[in-house]
């Protein structure tokens, strides 16, 4: 049977097995496990995948969500085209 | 001998690493994760061509450790081997490149100065007026940072070191001829302890009263949307401090070089994004329409006269590692650190000599 591909991260094209294997080398919390994997870090800067690798986690190491916490939102919180930031105004 | 080495970042994990190669017990602590420190955040240029000459042995052994360390850590460091370009936008700058290729030909290693006409050959959308000359070094390139920690991290602990994250060093005491170590509450005997907390090291410093007084230096970066290969070299602009380069994932990044500051602190800022975007699209115009989709900084230290601190102190098996300076640390961490494991296990290693703590 072939194995049934369940993507998490579409930006990424990371699957469920793919961060499974992750958690298990030992990056198994959210700063470590999204550079190994580069979930969340795609364009959409993990709307569509974080509160799936959260779950994920979650079910993998017993933690709660909480505890798991979310990543930091690293600015700018919509991708901004270099010309129009060059317009901008520094002493 | 049981060593302990107070943060995991390229500095730490080298000397970890050289030390636990030759048997030695060693147990690093991190007070976060892997990649909090600069190590994890940087952009990972690295090349012969370092701007301090006493360094250029450690850069060189450090390119040739990025080649072997790899298949001995069984890990793939994405070392893209394009070279590097350095620029100058003004005439006392350019000096300093023609200083600088002549340096490196003394130490054998092939550079030229090239015009920005030159430069454009290499990269076909750069803008030679925003350059007044240049050098090209072949050897070196972009390295990402993060592979080079894991493996790091993956080479100790098939050593047998142990690495602990979320722990903090808080007190170190000096106990007899040994230290006692404070984490989480718990403690931990050693005979020798490492400083390579980066731009922490003044406040571990602190712990055994030593006043170091390492510069402490931000830096901010960011990255754009992934695009097809395209910038191949590694480049940096000697006088506006503005480098930049393409990851192996596609992403132009890129950042100017840091300003000292008083405190840590990583936040960022609109200033740089705005005075970044001005600076790349006037060196490669065709930027213009890409969008930066992160931009972060991070924290490094340097010793006070711009050489790094690595060595023996008055107190008797306290060892600093760190100072390692304005974007080079990645290009010589892992000579430095293996020079590092050779003084701790015999006591002197004249190649270190010129950062000794003791120097100042
Ligand atoms: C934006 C940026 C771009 C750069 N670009 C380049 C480049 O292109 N090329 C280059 O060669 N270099 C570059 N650098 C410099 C390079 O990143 C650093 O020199 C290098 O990573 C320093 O390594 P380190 O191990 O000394 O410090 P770090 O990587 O900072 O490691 C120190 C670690 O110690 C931990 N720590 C601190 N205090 C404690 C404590 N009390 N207990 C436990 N752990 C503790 C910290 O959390 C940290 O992880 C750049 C740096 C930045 C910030
Ligand atoms: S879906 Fe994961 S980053 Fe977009």
């Amino acid at each position: 049977m072939v194995k049934e591909r369940k993507i998490v991260c579409r930006c990424e094209d990371l699957t469920e097995e793919e961060i499974v294997h992750a958690i298990e080398e030992g990056y198994s919390d959210l700063e470590s496990l999204k550079r190994y994997t580069g979930a969340t870090t795609g364009a959409c800067q993990g709307k569509g995948c974080l509160m799936h690798v959260v779950r994920i986690l979650s079910q993998k190491t017993g933690k709660s969500p909480d505890e798991i916490g979310i990543t930091t939102q690293r600015p700018p919180v919509n991708p901004v085209p270099l010309y129009i930031l060059s317009e901008g105004d520094v002493e | 001998m049981k060593v302990g080495v107070v943060g995991a970042g390229v500095m730490g994990l080298s000397t970890a690493y050289f030390l636990s190669k030759s048997g030695i017990d060693v147990t690093v602590f991190e007070q976060k994760y892997l990649l909090y420190g600069a190590s994890g955040r940087n952009s990972g240029g690295v090349s012969p061509m370092v701007d301090r000459e006493e360094l250029i042995p450690f850069a060189l052994e450090s390119l040739r450790l990025y080649d072997t360390l790899p298949s001995e850590v069984n890990f793939n460091f994405l070392f893209r081997k394009n070279g590097y370009i350095k620029l100058a936008s003004d005439e006392g700058d350019a000096e300093k490149i023609r200083e600088g290729v002549s340096v490196l030909r003394r130490f054998g290693i092939s550079s030229k100065v090239i015009s920005p006409e030159e430069v454009k050959e290499i990269i076909p959308d750069f803008n030679p007026d925003s350059a007044v000359l240049a050098s090209y070094c072949r050897e070196g390139g972009v390295i990402f940072p993060w592979p080079v920690v894991w493996g790091l991290a993956r080479g100790c602990r098939e050593n047998g070191v142990e690495i602990r994250t979320e722990a903090r060093v808080e007190k170190i005491e000096r106990n007899g001829s040994r230290f006692t170590v404070h984490v989480n509450g718990e403690k931990y005997e050693f005979d020798f302890v490492v400083n390579s907390a980066g731009a922490w090291s003044n406040e571990v410093s602190r712990m055994v009263g030593i006043e170091q007084n390492n510069m402490i230096i931000k830096e901010e970066v960011c990255v754009t949307e992934s695009i097809k290969p395209y910038i191949n070299p590694y480049i940096y602009d000697i006088t506006s401090g503005l480098y930049v380069t393409q990851t192996a994932r596609g992403e132009i990044i890129g950042g100017i070089t840091g300003k000292s500051v008083d405190r840590i602190d990583t936040s960022s800022t609109v200033e740089f994004a705005v005075r970044y975007a001005k600076g790349v699209t006037r060196m490669i115009p065709k930027l213009k329409g890409l969008a930066m989709l992160r931009q972060w900084a991070g924290v490094y230290d340097e010793g006070r006269d711009g050489l790094p601190v690595v060595g023996f102190t008055e107190i008797d098996g306290f060892v600093q590692a760190n100072g390692l300076g304005k974007h080079r640390g990645m290009m010589i961490a892992p000579a430095l650190g293996k020079e590092l494991a050779k003084l701790i296990e015999r006591g002197e290693n004249s190649a270190i000599k010129k950062f000794d703590p003791q120097r100042f």
